[in-house]
């Protein structure tokens, strides 16, 4: 029954994002210039299109569909290790979803030597709990040192420098 | 016979083989971490063979480019994340032997595959260059687009249990790659007046978000979840391929050989759209179809045999025509002219000598990719030992940098946060992720070539039903969604039996 309801919101969910998709396809994208000119419009138009009639279609199977859901197994290969169903673990998604916004920002703003141990400390402290000062220093600077020599000083990969503090 | 021996005379130099080696290296480390392409590799590896003589510089080129196309494999099967968009497949049964103990046997007959697809390949190459160029100049933009929507009908294999999700997963990932400035008209799609929201979202910042950050964020979850445990390897033993395996799949690993060079060979298409045709090939002629997707060793040799073997056929067009079929050959064309080979028709009169030299830095490559993974291999699994919560910050920390390094831009490390998130609720949801991931991959170029083939056809979409090669991936692709709802159509049946 979770599983219904988790399609349901799915469903209707994904509804809501075409028809709100078609939409500003509609309003921002101009047709092409031609009479038989296949424009930049036309594939983000048909693709919107699909998803609304594929999010109806499950929503009406589940509608017209009155037997309990009969899938038990969970069979998408790679992705079994991953959220299990009903498993969502929204508090950790949102925190790493800011900390990877963060760690964007810094990038830029610090550059990657001074925002790398910034945000491992950020993790470590937040998302693990860790509270252990050597394990909170090494794991910053060794992450952070190891990664500056391989790939900026051996392989020449260009990691951000800051615009605000640049030490490297 | 003198030709061939003034071609190994150059190939096999004390600086050829080095340069072979080291690019072989590089392009492993490049293509192992993902985000970092191997066209980046050759990017970087370019300006070093200015002062190098055609052969040793072409090697370095070569092998850079050979080993990052096998450098994938290894975070696909260890991690789950591929390195390249062309190893996206083989996570699919890769990361599940890793899960069941059996990484290293995953590792070893992958890097041995990709061996014997790639010098497949280049012996394809080698004997029909001037056959297979005609047939693959003949793929116009309506054929291409038939064999990518052929390739898209492959979603139906990869959706799991449901068809309705997985397509769902198809179209979202298609509707993903539509963001940014449209590539023919430079209209804005979708970028809601953002000037970072113009360049759209990369290919590889959208599968590292959604292959890594849903892995984070379980990993980061589970100190405090206990049934998380369970799924952990335990298990790290070192155990190669055994020689029957190889040989009982041996079939299978010429068909994909042959696909990939196939493939190879027409500009335009690439490793991520052989590596996908070979395993929903492997996985409808398997005496096991059920096991796909679950750890079947078919599901790693199949488009790990396919994507090395486009190796081959990219050089095709490539020496034959002048033609790149990807950046990364267009890359390995601008070291051929830098050294004043100039591919085409004259080629082989001209430079007969040096041609025959990267022939033989090819299978060099080869070798020293070979070496390089089988001891690599024993040092690799032991990535496996380190905890997950610290594997995580590693794969975070490789991830970002892969992710801002494509394109010098913190923008893409935002688009990864956003797509893993979205992945991950969509995982949770019982959606497929692989059909996103095929979707983006053929989204671009399903979308250029039919309008370029209409724009060709003055808006007549005659284009479409009146060349033959055009009607066969038609048909093909026909074929596959009607075997497959077919297949849907008898689990239900059975499902309701029970």
């Amino acid at each position: 029954m979770a599983n219904r309801m988790q399609d349901i919101v799915l469903g209707a969910t994904l509804a809501v994002l075409a028809v709100i998709w078609t939409g500003l396809v509609i309003d921002t994208i101009p047709r092409g210039f031609g009479d038989g000119e296949i424009g930049a419009r036309a594939f983000p138009l048909i693709f919107g299109i699909i998803l609304l009639v594929l999010a109806v279609l499950l929503l009406g199977r589940l509608i017209l569909n009155s037997e309990p859901d009969v899938r038990t197994e969970y069979d998408v290969s790679a992705d079994a290790e991953l959220p299990q169903p009903g498993g969502v673990k929204w508090m950790p998604a949102v925190l790493l979803l800011a900390e990877i916004a963060l760690y964007g920002f810094l990038l830029e703003k610090i550059g990657f030597v001074l925002a790398t141990p910034v945000i491992v400390l950020l993790i470590m402290l937040l998302n693990l709990r860790v509270r252990s000062i050597p394990k909170l220093a090494s794991m910053s600077l060794g992450l952070t040192v190891s990664c500056w020599v391989i790939f900026e000083k051996l392989l020449g990969i260009y990691l951000a420098n800051g615009t605000w503090i640049n030490i490297g | 016979m003198d030709l061939f021996l003034h071609a190994l005379s150059l190939a096999l130099t004390p600086l050829a083989i080095g340069s072979i080696g080291l690019g072989a290296l590089v392009g492993l480390i490049f293509g192992s971490t993902p985000g970092l392409t191997f066209t980046v590799a050759l990017a970087l590896a370019l300006p070093m063979t200015f002062s190098m003589d055609p052969v040793p510089a072409m090697g370095l080129l070569m092998g850079t480019y050979i080993g990052g196309m096998t450098g994938g494999s290894v975070s696909a099967i260890l991690l789950g994340i591929p390195g390249t968009p062309s190893a996206a497949a083989t996570v699919l049964d890769g990361h599940p032997m890793t899960k069941q103990g059996e990484a290293s046997i995953a590792l070893g007959t992958a890097v041995i595959v990709s061996v014997f697809g790639g010098i497949f390949s280049l012996a394809v190459m080698i004997v029909s260059v001037d056959l297979v160029s005609q047939v693959a100049i003949g793929f116009g933009p309506a054929e291409i687009f038939a064999l990518v929507l052929f390739g898209m009908s492959t979603i139906c294999g990869l959706c799991g249990d449901s068809l309705l999700k997985g397509l769902i997963a198809g179209v979202l990932g298609l509707m993903i790659m539509t963001i940014g400035i449209d590539t023919i008209e430079g209209v804005p799609r979708m970028t809601f007046g953002s000037v970072n929201m113009l360049q759209g979202v990369n290919l590889l910042v959208a599968m590292i978000g959604v292959f890594a950050v849903p892995f984070v964020i379980e990993a980061l979850s589970e100190k405090t979840n206990t049934s998380a445990q369970d799924t952990r390897v335990v298990r790290v033993k070192v155990e190669l391929p055994k020689i029957g395996l190889l040989i009982r799949n041996a079939w299978l690993m010429i068909r994909c050989s042959v696909l990939g060079t196939g493939i190879g060979a027409i500009p335009g298409t690439g490793g991520a759209i052989a590596s996908f045709l070979a395993y929903d090939h492997a996985k409808r002629f398997s005496k096991e179809p059920e096991r796909f997707g679950k750890g079947n060793i078919e599901g790693v040799i199949a488009p790990e045999t396919a994507n090395n073997a486009v190796t081959g056929g990219t050089l095709i067009p490539l020496l034959s025509l002048g033609i790149p079929g990807d950046p990364a050959t267009a890359i390995v064309l601008a070291g051929l002219m830098i050294h004043g080979i100039t591919p085409g028709p004259a080629l082989f009169m001209n430079h007969a000598s040096e041609v025959y030299g990267i022939y033989v830095a090819v299978v060099l490559a080869y070798i020293w990719v070979l070496s390089f993974q089988m001891v690599g291999i024993r040092i690799f699994v032991h990535v496996l030992k380190i905890p997950r919560e610290t594997l995580a910050f590693a794969v975070l920390v490789l991830c970002a940098i892969g992710a801002y390094s494509i394109r010098n831009s913190a923008f893409d490390i935002y688009a990864m946060g956003v797509i893993g998130v979205l992945a991950y609720l969509l995982i949770a949801m019982r959606v497929p992720i692989t059909p996103i991931i095929l979707g983006m991959v053929l989204g671009p170029t399903l979308e250029n070539e039919f309008r370029t083939a209409m724009m060709l056809s003055s808006g007549n979409a005659d284009i479409f039903y009146t060349s033959p090669t055009v009607l066969i991936f038609f048909a093909l692709a026909l074929l596959v969604i009607g075997l497959q709802l077919k297949s849907e159509f008898m689990r239900k049946t059975k499902r309701q039996q029970q």
